[in-house]
């Protein structure tokens, strides 16, 4: 019972920074149909320049979070610009998904040559006491990711939902060509769907740090497990994104737990392949009805 | 004689290449001329994914892997010889190629490279850990093969590895070009055309990795005996993406490409060892690339805007290059900046540059293709001798049909009932769910309820492939041609049918495949002739004016021996003489015994050629009957008019 406890609260964490991280593939995907590929990459700097912005410019960790948020979207932007505009422009599917891959490897071997190859600890803002609740050791932490991530994701729905410009994203998710005959600068949307979708990934970033450590190659897996996570919940479902995290998270601290932490990554993608065999539109994501 | 003559120079190449080992004596650089042989034989694997079937796969640098750990791994445990790894690593990787691919097909684009990019972490992983099999993190140590008691020397290998590459080069010319290799262009250009034509989209993504996985496996397994040290950090997810840059930047569905693909990604990071030398190539490049975009400035052949990206990056390139101290750190960053470029600027490849390069030069159009029409046999039988006899019998029977989307009723309560030799109309305002009977008649979809009989069974759940080939065939209301393939091979693909020759018989030319290709060939022209397109023969699809698109469309489908035809609004945007040119067709093609379903707008071409007609309106069949008691049914001019 303890132990099912602890599972549970260890993979509830780790499962919630999977669907931040998931969430940021639906804004992109849904604006545009393209993915950034360097998804993993966009949280890997955040967690860098957040560690930055601590260890050596001497700033709060609350402080730092506008900061890195801030960065993340300028990332974002960049990608966006470089990597998926032409590809966009010239209708080629190979086009983002090469050079966002591209970008990819150049961020994390521009952080390798920045901040070293070695993994770095990440100082925690709150204490790193456990708490003890039935039975199971929870960090503060883990809370403050929990909390984070969702916090995050409702931010962003009530920017979507209530606001004008959250309005023309919308549109744009909706029908690009509608929205565009609408006057809506669907471009700027897609940058800006770039932007936010780096920053909620940066923001994973820093709000995971404290919790692993951080490093130039902290990315990559996590970037797949959420592609994973996107895939299982599906594109276009918000809560099937959480259901799908937390499914992950339990299903990779269990694995790392009972069999071997070195098999931990397996049954998430054995996962993503199962349900792409037998379900491709994700747990909780309607089919599209192809036209002919 | 002909056929010698263009042969020459891949002649003098692959003697050039085994005499390569008696002029250089260097181990070193044979083994590097070896690896990018071995890198060759994977890269045409690549290109059957990559090329023909259009998917961006990044499991290939786990394939090449599951080769190269299949021959350690019976090396270590049982001691097999060469002879015996070569096969058991093809076929294992193969087999690896099969279950990439089954979650594969049902996904497309971004979908499929991410499974890739998780099926190749995961065989990573697994090779990693299961320690008991793979000796893990430490690697397998492999020795040369053996020949006549003593190991093979770098040379004699090298020997043996080209050899291979030259058979592999053979098989996989052949193959592409075989009815398999149009099969995989065709459900690249259009899916759902490819499924109607009788080609399993399913089956053929499925054979598809197979293959590129054997090749995979055969390269992995070369590559083994030719490092003689394999271990799991080799094939990551880095090498995959290598790979896929090697074959854009050789140059697409071209041998000669994966050649210089492979050889760029493996002389590439030697380069990249070098300071010295990569200043030397990126100032070379630099200059290159600001020579001529000065030169297609000042030609005016593009605008100052469009250069101005590429320029900035190779000059900011070379630049770098003066700036580091030392490339090994960046040499990620390059390779990346690299693909960016590839990607936006060299999209064709090498090859294709090269190519384009050349007929702009020489002044060729691009279109024609070089080939005079040929002759047309006139005496072939080129539509189908359809079981002529019992016309006026029912061919087809739909039964209260119901097809719902979501609380929409596209086509409700639905009967209709064709009869054999008879040209059926099938008419009603936009909306009115008549595309969406054809798409349930070709099992696109599968409807909600009710009964579609055809020839006494029924269709309900069977895959539109099947359908097609038990005699449904169609045209679309907006055109889905092969547009990247030639007018003749679209038809070819329409006739994709009438082979059975298989792989090996495909490899070897055996007669049976060349007598079905030559066959084959002859009534594709001669269907071509029949819609009056035979000049255009060697035209790419897309490059065809709209009218013969749609002319083209139907000979694609007669391909197929139908026994019913259906046809989604051929006249539409046709031009006066096109339709007359239409009804021509489609009334010579139904004296020949085939049976039509007709949706048309024009309302004269209805009238003219229709025997029956029925109309449908939001869902529902409103009447039915001789052409002109429909024009005079009041419901139907109420349906049109809204009066």
């Amino acid at each position: 019972m303890e132990l099912l406890a602890q599972i549970l609260s260890s993979g509830i964490a780790v499962g919630m920074i999977y669907a931040v991280i998931a969430f940021g593939f639906q804004l992109t995907f849904s604006t545009s149909g393209t993915l950034n590929f360097g998804q993993g990459e966009a949280l890997m700097l955040g967690a860098l320049v957040g560690l930055t912005c601590v260890d050596t410019l001497g700033m709060n960790y609350w402080l730092m979070i506008p900061v890195v948020c801030l960065f993340g979207m300028i990332q974002g932007g960049f990608v966006e610009l470089i990597g998926v505009r032409p590809a966009i422009k010239i209708k080629s599917e190979f086009g983002w998904i090469m050079s966002t891959i591209a970008l990819g490897i150049i961020f994390k071997n521009v952080a390798e040559n920045i901040w070293g190859r070695d993994a770095l600890p990440f100082p925690s803002p709150l204490p790193m006491e456990p708490m003890t609740f039935l039975g199971a050791n929870i960090l503060p932490m883990e809370i403050l990711v929990v909390v984070g991530a969702l916090v995050m994701m409702l931010l962003v729905e009530f920017f979507n939902r209530k606001t004008i410009y959250g309005k023309a994203v919308v549109a744009t998710a909706n029908d690009r060509d509608a929205a565009g005959l609408m006057g809506i600068n669907t471009s700027m949307v897609i940058t800006f769907s770039y932007a936010l979708s780096s920053l909620t990934a940066a923001f994973a970033g820093v709000l995971i740090a404290p919790l692993t450590l951080t490093g130039a190659t902290m990315g990559g897996a996590l970037g797949l497990k959420a592609f994973a996570v996107a895939i299982i919940g599906g594109l276009s479902s918000g809560l099937g994104i959480i259901v799908g995290g937390l499914i992950l998270g339990i299903v990779e601290t269990a694995t790392g737990f009972y069999i071997s932490t070195g098999y931990k990554d397996v049954p998430g993608l054995i996962l993503l392949l199962l349900v792409l065999a037998y379900k491709p539109s994700g747990l909780f994501g309607k089919s599209a009805i192809k036209k002919v | 004689m002909m056929k010698l003559k263009s042969h020459i120079p891949l002649l003098i190449a692959i003697v050039g290449l085994f005499c390569l080992p008696l002029f250089i004596h260097n181990p070193y650089y044979i083994h590097l001329a070896e690896t990018i042989l071995i890198y060759t034989i994977l890269l045409f694997g690549l290109d059957i994914v990559v090329g023909y079937i259009g998917q961006v796969s990044l499991g290939h640098a786990a394939l090449f892997g599951i080769g190269s750990y299949t021959a350690g791994v019976l090396f270590i445990h049982f001691g097999f010889p060469v002879w015996a790894t070569i096969p058991a690593s093809i076929i294992v990787t193969a087999f690896f190629g099969g279950i990439l691919a089954l979650p594969a097909l049902k996904v497309i684009g971004p979908y499929l490279a991410m499974v890739t990019l998780a099926f190749g972490t995961i065989a990573q992983i697994l090779i990693n850990e299961m320690t008991w099999l793979t000796e893990g993190p430490l690697g397998i140590k492999l020795p040369k093969p053996q020949l006549m008691g003593a190991p093979m020397t770098e040379a004699e290998f090298f020997w043996v590895v080209a050899a291979i590459m030259i058979l592999a080069l053979i098989v996989v010319d052949r193959f592409v070009k075989s009815q398999m290799g149009r099969a995989f262009e065709a459900l690249r250009d259009s899916p759902v055309a490819c499924d109607c034509m009788g080609v399993s989209v399913y089956r053929f993504k499925v054979i598809a990795f197979v293959i590129s996985a054997g090749f995979a496996g055969l390269a992995g397994c070369l590559y083994a005996y030719s490092e003689q040290y394999i271990s799991p950090n080799t094939y990551n997810n880095e090498l995959a993406v290598l790979f896929l840059l090697g074959i854009i930047m050789g140059g697409r569905k071209s041998r000669l490409g994966a050649v210089i693909g492979a050889a760029i990604i493996v002389l590439l990071p030697k380069l990249l060892d070098d300071i010295n030398l990569f200043r030397i190539v990126a100032s070379i490049i630099a200059i290159v690339v600001v020579v001529g975009a000065a030169m297609a400035l000042s030609k005016k052949v593009t605008t100052a805007r469009r250069v101005a990206v590429p320029l900035a990056g190779v000059v900011g390139l070379a630049v770098f290059s003066f700036w580091l101290n030392s490339i090994a750190d960046w040499r990620l960053s390059i390779f990346g900046f690299m693909i960016l470029l590839v990607v936006y600027y060299l999209q064709n490849g090498i090859v294709g540059f090269a190519k384009s390069f050349y007929q702009s030069i020489a002044g060729k159009a691009k279109t024609t293709r070089g080939e005079v029409a040929e002759e047309v046999d006139d005496s072939i039988s080129f539509i189908s001798a359809v079981a002529n006899q019992n016309t006026g019998a029912e061919l087809l029977k739909v039964e209260s049909l119901l097809m719902q989307f979501g609380g929409l009723k596209a086509l409700n309560n639905v009967d209709l009932s064709i009869k054999r030799g008879t040209i059926h109309g099938l008419i009603g305002p936009n909306g009115s769910g008549k595309s969406t009977m054809m798409n349930v008649l070709t099992g696109i979809y599968v409807p909600t309820a009710g009964s579609v009989l055809y020839a006494g069974e029924s269709v309900v759940g069977k895959t539109s492939s099947d359908i097609a080939l038990s005699g449904i065939a169609r045209t679309f209301q907006n055109v889905q041609l092969f547009g990247e393939m030639t007018a003749i091979q679209n038809i070819l693909v329409g006739l994709h049918h009438t082979f059975q020759s298989n792989i090996v018989e495909i490899a070897l030319h055996l007669p049976r495949y060349m007598k079905e290709e030559a066959e084959a060939h002859a009534r594709a022209l001669a269907l071509l002739k029949f819609v009056g397109l035979e000049d255009l023969a060697n035209e790419e699809a897309r490059n065809l004016p709209y009218g013969k698109q749609r002319l083209l469309e139907i000979a694609r489908a007669l391909a197929l021996d139908p026994e019913l035809l259906l046809l989604d609004e051929p006249a539409a945007g046709l031009t006066a003489p096109d339709i007359k040119e239409l009804l021509r067709i489609i009334r010579k093609i139904r004296d020949s015994g085939i049976t039509f379903i007709l949706i048309e707008h024009h309302m004269d071409v209805v009238m003219s050629v229709c025997d029956t007609v029925s109309v449908l309106d939001f869902g529902q069949k409103i009447a039915e009957g001789k052409p002109a008691e429909v024009q005079a049914d009041e419901k139907v001019i109420h349906a049109y008019l809204g009066t």
